[in-house]
């Protein structure tokens, strides 16, 4: 963006197009009002507005007008953003659900969780409407600030603070890689608009192609990181396991989704396309090393999933495979499968956080896979959830796991650019990764109680959530036909420049 | 509405009952209250859905050999899944065993007191999967069905399993997912090669397919097809389970209540066989003519070994494991044989075993439940306190082994008759030694009938036992009549599926070739 042509014509402001950022901020300064206006004692109107606030946001998706871009192009309204932010209110709903038994049962402070939580929401939602890298660095910002803070929120507890101070230290380290490797493209195109980048990098007017290929090398570890691919995946399994449950859920799902939007928004529209030159080398170059990132990531999570005997550091791994997955979709260029993934993923892994939030107890002292030893028939609503969520996870028909798998290892199979040894070996990690996702429903099942169990208390909120989550688990598994046609025919127009440099091969 | 449909689809309902049912029912009431009425429940769900699945045998037309009594509609149209299901020749008579099977194991279960309520859901949840299985002509159906059996099970061998249940249910859960999970690439790979030469109309629909391929507009490259038959293969062997995939199947045998041991025999490991008839042959023709004598030989080994291993056992569950390993290696030698003799002769097999091996688990069962032993040397003589047990029990292990005028004899019989006659290399061979499996099968038999039945009552325990009681009758006495119908009048099922069998040879080797079956 110029400075010399700012005027109010060429800014084409549309506040419609920014409505469920504005709707979700608001929400979050009002609930801090109505934190220090109510008494002590009637705390549950927190949740209750968050949830209206994020209700009215996801009305004012659907609002969102089909391939806009406005404010000076800072931000768009395409398929990926109405997708991704669709995938990330319905987190933020479930994990207001889920959190109000968290808040409630630990004495924590609701009224600055739940503002953290819609702050956080706000940033996720710009992440994936940013038309402009400034925009996905401020969304970025947002998101992962709010998220530090919500994993030390348990101040008292040495594992949280160990959490946050992680999280904060190489996350911040990680947005330095992806601010340097901004500027550096900045430095090579002139610009910082998306699509004027792709344009810049099609055009063959780009004069150090080397600063160019740094810079998208940067971004891609910085992404890489926050979306906890291998080999940038080292901070995953301490942070999700000192973080308390609830937020672990949610920053496991939310935050990531929202960077896979960015990510592909930023990389199919700004770093490829052309049938030949410069974009075209560009293209190639980030997919193989895409290809080989999702590889390496899947097995890593998968193979070092095996040997966890704490559930949460379990579900940390698998949900470094999971990102693997999702990139495998990612290389295909078919963002549809992607989107569905990270959908699945999302409910069906806060459906699994949501148990093991009530399973682990106020403080999360039972995490431990062999606490939950015969548990199983004990709370069988809870336990037979957790065993389906695991089950989608692992990719057992008929639950939704399996269909975004199939999505993603047929779109692979087809795509133009041989992906099958990428099908053959994540078909491997799902055959690899059933073994550990069995190993807490054989504790829970198969194993005799440990004396002194109490059934947990289940709130209304986290009943809905569960059962929310489990209908999707099995909706979007059995009949995901009306949903998956929604996404075909809006995801073609991102698709149509890389098919387009995939057939050249 | 459609009746397989209804057939697939009752037992779910039933479980759904059964899961709504506790709302209702555990106010106030402490538990186990209420266990009878969930048996009686599940009993009447599965008989219900018994005389459901003879409407469709009363539907059914002989003269068709394709898929009959159908339901399309649309399931995931982007990718043309539809949820098409209906029944051919071959899988008609899969569903009925399923149907026939599923009440008995309910009444075999009934000395089950342990979470009664969530048996019984995971048995009927079974019961929908594996009819499933049976009825489903869209080949992402197929394997959703294919993989839901697996949950249940695992259940149901784990929780309500014996001592090593663990183990078993783990390691049966591995080796069966590993299958099928190689399965699905192969299956998208052959959804895509026939996109391809449809120009572009994709479709899951196995028929169709299948007669694309028949007719040579489908082609996979050659340098594939031997990777995506063994993938196919590799998911039904593990199933079958052929030598040398065999080693989860004793230990779920053994270690699964007898419910879900007459389950496992009778219906599951014919998954893996109706697989590869549906799969394996009209798929890839050429493919399954050149591997033919090798699998043939793994087979006859399979016959050979399981007799082999089945007579050395202390255990009668596991030797009746065993020999399952064995009487299904005949069902792959007859598949393998494509001739029209040996292919009915293989489903027949089929049938007669998941009749007779779910009979021989039962009366397994049976003296379990009285002495809680299953080794041979704890019995000896039990035909002096129980009569008609025995009576039962001896008629059951002679239609096993093949005594003709009961059923094992004539699936065998065709079996190797086909075999004989079968243009495979070396397949002369192949049905000799198969034949010494007949032998073999009388040798452990026998000599177990021998050790548990006949002679002096060795041990006091065995002297009060209490014969059979009423609902043990019922759930023996139709195994034990089916067992004589099957082999008095084998025609009765062979007229229905010949149609069918008859296409897949035809798929196989084309038209004129092959031996003809005399009518």
């Amino acid at each position: 963006m110029q400075l010399e042509n700012l005027n109010l014509e060429t800014l084409n402001l549309n506040y419609w197009a920014i409505a469920p950022e504005i709707i979700t901020s608001l929400t979050g300064v009002l609930l801090m009002l109505v934190d220090a206006l109510q008494k002590k004692a009637e705390r549950k109107l927190n949740a209750v507005v968050a949830l209206v606030g994020l209700v009215l946001a996801l009305l004012s998706v659907f609002r969102l007008d089909a391939g806009g871009s406005y404010f000076g192009d800072m931000v768009v309204t395409d398929p990926i953003r109405v997708f991704f932010s669709v995938i990330i209110l319905i987190v933020a709903m479930i994990a207001t659900l889920l959190a109000s038994q968290f808040v409630r049962d630990e004495g924590l402070p609701p009224g600055e969780f739940f503002t953290l939580l819609l702050f956080g929401t706000a940033g996720m939602l710009m992440l994936a409407s940013a038309g402009d890298l400034v925009m996905v660095f401020l969304g970025l910002e947002i998101a992962s600030i709010t998220t530090y803070v919500m994993a030390g929120y348990r101040r008292y507890d040495a594992r949280a603070n160990e959490s946050s101070l992680k999280y904060f230290l190489l996350g911040s380290f990680a947005t330095a890689f992806l601010l340097y490797g901004m500027a550096l493209v900045y430095g090579a195109t002139g610009t910082t608009n998306i699509a004027k980048i792709g344009a810049a990098v099609n055009g063959g007017q780009i004069e150090y192609p080397a600063l160019l290929l740094v810079g998208v090398a940067m971004m891609l570890v910085g992404f890489g990181f926050k979306i906890a691919s291998a080999p940038f995946h080292m901070w995953t399994p301490d942070v999700y396991e000192g973080a308390p449950t609830i937020v672990t859920g949610f920053m496991s799902t939310g935050p990531k989704a929202a960077v896979f939007a960015a990510f592909l928004r930023v990389f199919a529209a700004g770093f490829a396309g052309g049938s030949a030159g410069l974009g075209s080398d560009l293209h190639t170059a980030w997919l193989t090393a895409l290809a080989v990132i999702a590889a390496v990531t899947m097995t890593v999570g998968n193979v070092i999933a095996i040997s966890q005997k704490n559930i949460k550091r379990m579900l940390a791994y698998s949900s470094i495979a999971h990102a693997g997955y999702a990139l495998v979709g990612f290389v295909t260029g078919e963002y549809a499968s992607v989107a569905f993934y990270m959908l699945v993923y999302c409910v069906m892994s806060l459906g699994a956080f949501g148990v093991i939030q009530l399973l682990a107890r106020a403080g999360d002292r039972k995490t431990e896979i062999a606490d939950y030893a015969g548990v199983g028939f004990e709370a069988p609503g809870l336990t037979f959830s957790l065993s389906i969520f695991l089950l989608s996870l692992a990719g057992i028909p008929p639950t939704a796991g399996f269909m975004s798998k199939f999505f993603v290892f047929k779109t692979a199979w087809d795509a133009p650019y041989n992906l099958r040894w990428l099908v053959v070996l994540a078909v491997v990690n799902s055959i690899i990764s059933i073994y550990y996702y069995l190993y807490p429903i054989v504790v829970m099942f198969f194993r005799p109680l440990a004396p002194g169990f109490v059934r947990p208390k289940v709130s209304l909120g986290t009943a809905i959530a569960l059962i929310v989550t489990l209908f999707g688990t099995f909706y979007l598994g059995i009949l995901p036909n009306r949903l998956i046609n929604k996404m075909g025919s809006g995801s073609g127009a991102a698709q149509a420049t890389q098919t387009q440099v995939l057939n050249r091969r | 509405m459609n009746l397989i449909t209804i057939t697939t689809f009752l037992p779910l309902a039933g479980a759904v009952l059964l899961l709504l049912s506790s709302a209702l029912a555990s106010r106030g009431a402490g538990r186990g209250s209420h266990d009878n009425l969930y048996r009686w429940i599940t009993l009447i769900v599965t008989t219900a859905t018994f005389f459901v699945s003879l409407g469709v045998i009363k539907e059914f037309d002989l003269t068709v050999a394709g898929p009959q009594l159908t339901q399309k509609v649309p399931w995931i149209s982007s990718l043309g899944a539809n949820y098409f299901v209906g029944v051919d020749g071959i899988s008609v008579w899969l569903v009925l065993l399923t149907t026939f099977l599923m009440p008995i194991s309910i009444l075999a279960s009934w000395g089950v007191t342990k979470r009664v309520r969530e048996y019984m859901i995971f048995m009927l949840t079974l019961e929908t999967g594996m009819i499933g299985v049976f009825v489903s002509w869209d080949l992402l159906l197929f394997y959703l069905f294919f993989e839901i059996t697996l949950i249940p099970m695992y259940f149901l061998i784990g929780v309500w399993g014996g001592e090593r249940r663990v183990y078993a249910a783990i390691k049966f859960f591995i080796y069966t997912v590993v299958g099928s999970l190689l399965m699905l690439v192969a299956l998208i790979a052959v959804y895509f090669y026939n996109a391809k030469a449809t120009g572009g109309v994709y479709s899951f629909d196995i028929y169709d397919i299948t007669r694309n391929i028949a007719t040579g507009k489908t082609v996979i490259p050659e340098n594939v097809k031997l990777w995506l038959w063994l993938a196919f293969a590799l998911a039904f062997f593990i199933k079958v389970p052929l030598f040398p995939f065999h080693t989860w199947l004793p230990d779920a045998h053994v270690e699964a209540p007898t419910a879900g041991s007459i389950i496992l025999a009778g219906v599951l490991l014919k998954m893996g066989t109706y697989g590869l008839m549906r799969f394996n042959l009209p798929f890839f023709p050429d493919i399954s003519q050149k591997v033919a004598p090798y699998v043939m030989a793994l087979a006859v080994v399979g016959i050979i070994y399981g007799a082999l291993v089945a007579m050395v056992q202390p255990d009668m569950k596991k030797l009746v494991a065993y020999s399952s390993v064995s009487h299904l290696g005949f069902v792959v030698l007859g598949i393998f044989s494509f001739t029209d003799l040996a292919m009915q002769g293989a489903l027949y097999q089929m049938l007669a075993h998941g009749v007779s091996t779910g009979a021989l688990f039962l009366c397994v069962g049976i003296v379990y439940d009285r002495r809680h032993t299953r080794m041979i040397a704890d019995y000896g003589g039990i035909a002096t306190p129980m009569p008609q047990y025995s009576t039962m029990f001896l008629i059951i292990a002679l239609s096993s082994l093949g005594l003709p005028l009961l059923n094992g004899f004539i699936g065998e019989f065709l079996i190797l008759l086909g075999a004989f006659a079968s243009p495979v290399p070396h397949a002369k061979l192949f049905a000799v030694l198969g034949a010494t499996g007949v032998i073999l099968s009388a040798v452990y038999l026998l000599w177990m009938l021998q050790r548990v039945i006949f002679g002096e009552v060795k041990k006091r325990e065995n002297a009060e036992l209490e014969d059979l009681d009423a609902r043990e009758k019922w759930a023996l006495v139709p195994l034990v009549a089916m067992a004589i119908v099957m082999g008095i009048a084998p025609m009765l099922f062979l007229r229905a599926s010949e149609k069918s069998v008859n296409g897949v040879r035809e798929a196989v080797l084309g038209k004129p070739a092959g031996v003809a079956v005399e009518r």
